[in-house]
């Protein structure tokens, strides 16, 4: 009752201005999410406001209700957003590269192999020289340095991906680390956030880590040739992660809850993500607001999205989740 | 060896450390200073005045919005912070007495709140403002930080009233003045220079916390001058700008440091330029 009439006071004292929404979580697809917020802004002057705090903090934020909508790269399951209310959409695909600062080796030079990948995250592998990595490489002068692991060291949506395309390709990896949001990490340097794990691989020389391609593009780091799903030699490039998308099936019906790594296909880049928005399913009139801020970005946002190393939703996927929307009244 | 000649070594020796010790905390103190000053005024412009936060990599990019959330975030807190931070010292002093059991709980319970770290603050506040509003609000910023300042305003207030000896309080009441005309015309007036040291002392320790700020008013990305909405502010932005991967946003970071620092700086030397004034008049 008090809180209420607080709650009334205040906002009798100070009238709302134009639609101003807020959200958190990921930061893998924080780049573009602020890009369309400042052209949203530019364009229609509503202000999405977006703080980067990590898909553990989005998830646990918009569950609480204290953000208008929380942004989560690790999709959750029905029956759990039946439990916290919430409505869940993606909004766009990126891809996590392992990408690496060794002086002397440029990117897309270094190939490893999957399970070896898994390797030198358990602390396996602590030598670049390993004969694990030198064999696939004939090519290149390996020093014989040891391997900085840089990890996520918050709840991340990323690590959930990047864990969960580990633990398919390394047993050692699924039966000693497993999948998570947060890990038990057997070695290395924690970071928070996407911008934390960059930072500290720009930091430090001889270097591996996990990241969302747009920090990868934006630092100018090498990424690691990986493995497709059969064990063909992929790089980390757009037009890899398209291949890989391109395989996504989404069923609105499931609130299109989909894992995207290890796509089959001979160019399917192994690690690529779609990115989820949570809204909370009672603020309809909040919501609907969300909904044309994403639905502008989906349409006049695909080049922004495209030039940070996104990939853009397709057409029709949009169009699903349009229905999606309307099926849901918040459109 | 002579006894004396070994005290004398001994003398040396002690001087030696403790002179080193003295160097190696002023050394670190001049390098932070001077690599803020340095990293701060090459990316300080008056950009960073005029335009708001932007994505990475915008060429209207600055701190406007941060600067002005960083302001209303301390005058807020000042506001409610420093009357009751009186107030309460001045209880402590004149009313509940130096032995009294209430003023003594107080004192100790102060003394803990002073030390409390300021991000179990920044907690206690997102559980009682954050959650049952449903949103991040800048007036739960300024309730962290005006809970922070209460116990540091009401210690430096109770030890400053303290030193006003009691024979004017004597005098004032022998001529027959009321108590509440006793502290405000004799006691506060003999105390005022300490009691706003105090007050500028505290709001220097409040400007630079960013801890009590993470979840309470968030961060805005856009101008906002909305309390109930999320806020921006420097030592947030700070925070986050600093541990991202983009240039630009670094060296905004420093800048945003170097601004704060400056203000904080201002503040401590103002209240001590107040104190050396206070012994002049002496």
């Amino acid at each position: 009752m008090l809180k209420k009439t607080i709650a009334a006071l205040a906002a009798s004292i100070i009238t709302a201005s134009a639609a101003n929404i807020s959200g958190a979580g990921a930061s893998f697809p924080a780049p573009v999410y602020f890009d369309w917020a400042y052209m949203y802004q530019k364009a229609t002057g509503n202000q999405v406001n977006y703080q980067s705090i990590g898909s553990g903090g989005g998830i646990k934020q918009v569950s609480a209700r204290t953000v208008n909508f929380g942004a989560s790269d690790k999709p959750l399951k029905p029956k759990k957003l039946d439990r916290k209310r919430l409505y869940q959409f993606p909004a766009v695909i990126g891809s996590i590269v392992a990408a690496y600062n060794i002086p002397g080796i440029k990117d897309g030079e270094l190939k490893i192999e999957n399970k070896d990948l898994a390797a030198i995250f358990m602390g396996k592998i602590k030598y670049w020289d390993d004969k694990r990595i030198t064999e696939d490489n004939p090519g290149l002068n390996l020093p014989h340095k040891e391997i900085v692991v840089c990890h996520r060291a918050d709840g991340s949506g990323t690590t959930f991906n990047f864990s969960y395309f580990l633990a398919h390709v390394s047993e050692d990896w699924a039966n000693n680390v497993g999948i998570g949001k947060a890990l038990d990490w057997p070695t290395g340097l924690g970071g928070k956030g996407n911008e934390g794990v960059a930072s500290l691989i720009s930091q430090n020389p001889y270097s591996i880590g996990y990241v969302e391609y747009a920090y990868k593009l934006k630092n100018g780091f090498g990424a690691a040739v990986l493995q497709t799903a059969s064990g063909k030699w992929v790089e980390a490039k757009e037009e890899n992660f398209k291949a890989a998308a391109k395989y996504a099936k989404w069923t609105p019906a499931k609130h299109f809850y989909q894992i995207l790594a290890l796509q089959p296909g001979d160019n399917s880049y192994p690690i690529v993500a779609a990115t989820f928005i949570l809204l909370p399913r009672e603020a309809t009139e909040m919501n609907k607001e969300v909904v044309k801020f994403f639905d502008y970005s989906f349409k006049h946002g695909d080049e922004d999205a495209k030039k940070l190393g996104y990939i853009p939703l397709p057409e029709q996927t949009k169009e699903m989740i349009r229905s999606y929307w309307k099926e849901h009244g918040i459109y | 060896m002579t006894r004396q000649e070994r005290r004398i070594l001994l003398n040396n020796i002690i001087m030696f450390l403790s002179s080193a010790a003295a160097i190696a905390g002023m050394l670190f103190l001049f390098w932070i200073i001077g690599v803020l000053i340095y990293k701060g005024f090459t990316a300080l412009n008056l950009d960073i005045f005029t335009y708001d936060m932007a994505p990475p990599g915008r060429e209207e990019s600055g701190l406007r919005n941060a600067l002005v959330g960083q302001l209303m975030l301390v005058l807020g807190a000042s506001l409610i912070g420093v009357p009751i931070g009186v107030l309460a010292g001045t209880y402590l002093s004149e009313y509940g007495g130096k032995k009294g059991r209430l003023a003594r709980l107080i004192r100790d319970i102060s003394d803990i709140m002073m030390s409390t770290p300021s991000i179990v603050i920044g907690a206690f506040i997102y559980a009682l403002l954050v959650e049952p509003f449903g949103h991040f609000s800048g007036w739960a910023g300024i309730a962290a930080l005006a809970v922070m300042m209460v116990p540091i305003v009401l210690r430096t207030t109770d030890d400053m009233l303290q030193l006003v000896p009691g024979s004017l309080r004597e005098a004032a009441i022998a001529l027959g003045a009321p108590k509440y005309k006793m502290i405000l015309q004799v006691v506060y007036r003999g105390a005022k220079t300490g009691m706003l040291t105090g007050i500028l002392l505290s709001i220097a320790r409040i400007a630079g916390e960013t801890a009590p700020l993470l979840f309470t008013s968030f961060s805005n990305n856009f101008f906002s001058t909305d309390l109930n909405q999320p806020i921006a502010s420097l030592t947030v932005t700070m925070f986050n700008y600093a541990t991202s991967p983009y240039d630009d946003w670094i060296n905004q970071g420093w800048a945003a440091a170097l601004i704060l620092a400056l203000f904080v700086l201002g503040a401590n030397i103002i209240g001590r330029i107040i104190i050396r004034t206070k012994k002049g008049d002496r």
